[in-house]
């Protein structure tokens, strides 16, 4: 601590005076009255909707990773579902008639052209 | 021995730490909402809180409401507390914004018959004493921040530092507030020692 204290003796007798002025009071009745008035107003307070929100904050936060990991979770079963679904119709499709797709060919491009260039 | 006495001289008996470690844990129960654990912290500080709000304030009635004030604060504002800080620290402090709110508020409502002397505390011994009065009448001279630095440093031992968080000055404007503060007082009390 660097603080300077009065140091004469003048100055004590004026801490002393100052000591006397600023006492408080003593008896121990006042002190625990005191704290039954300040326990009885602490009692009333109405800590408002912030505080209770504030309260369910950490609550309300782990309820929600819960179901976020949750919903992570379902999803990824339904997907693996929905592949394994696939998969097997796939393994064990009916046969059905293949349809195949033939390519014209160069010399029907050429017929079209000339049907087009007499057509006009 | 009451209780409470029972209490201070057991914890005056331990380690500092253990002293802190057992305020810390009270102050966790409060904030879990424990109404006996705030009970406690109000009976551990209700003393000290005083001391800070009767320097800063005019009497002890005022004195007596801006502690109940500040411990309501407190106990509001418990939530935002961080236990590994020093908890008298900020509560002091609440202690003494409380103060300063009643002041300001006295002076609002005061303006126009404002009193020329202190008003006497609660139980004045020094009532025919001659140098308390003149001191009590010499109190008057200084500004209200003056008066509070040094009541809170030469009687009540906090540090310039902890006197500037308090009433949200500088630690240097402490410093000199209290220096002034001391040469008024001196000045003003010379005169009634001599004719003493």
């Amino acid at each position: 601590m660097s603080d300077i204290r009065l140091y004469n003796s003048d100055d004590d007798e004026v801490v002393s005076g100052l000591r006397a002025l600023y006492a408080a009071p003593a008896g121990e009745g006042y002190w625990n009255e005191l704290e039954a008035r300040i326990m009885a107003r602490v009692a009333d307070v109405e800590l408002g909707w912030w505080t209770e929100l504030d309260r369910w904050v950490r609550p309300a936060l782990a309820a929600a990773a819960v179901a976020l990991v949750a919903a992570g979770f379902a999803m990824f079963s339904a997907h693996r579902a929905e592949q394994e679904i696939a998969a097997e119709s796939m393994l064990t499709a009916p046969a059905v008639p293949v349809s195949t797709a033939i390519r014209p060919t160069l010399q029907d491009d050429r017929e079209a052209r000339i049907r087009f260039l007499f057509g006009r | 021995m009451t209780a409470a006495l029972a209490l201070d001289s057991d914890r005056m008996s331990l380690p500092m730490s253990d002293v802190r470690a057992e305020e810390r844990a009270l102050v966790v129960a409060a904030q879990r909402g424990d109404a006996e654990a705030f009970a406690a912290l109000v009976r551990q500080h209700q003393r000290r809180a005083y001391a800070v709000c009767r320097a800063i304030v005019l009497t002890h009635e005022d004195a007596e409401d801006a502690v109940q004030e500040g411990f309501l604060h407190a106990f509001k504002a418990l939530d935002r507390f961080l236990p590994d800080q020093p908890f008298g620290a900020w509560l002091y402090r609440i202690m003494a914004n409380a103060s300063l709110d009643l002041v300001r508020r006295r002076k609002v409502r005061d303006a126009d018959e404002l009193p020329d002397t202190v008003p006497m505390p609660f139980r004045d011994p020094g009532e025919s004493d001659e140098l308390r009065r003149r001191l009590n009448l010499a109190l008057t001279k200084l500004t209200d921040r003056q008066r509070s630095v040094i009541v809170l440093h030469d009687l009540e031992g906090f540090t310039h530092g902890e006197i500037g968080a308090m009433l949200g000055i500088p630690e240097g404007t402490a410093r000199s507030d209290l220096h002034h503060a001391r040469a008024a007082l001196r000045r003003l009390l010379k005169d009634v020692r001599s004719d003493l």
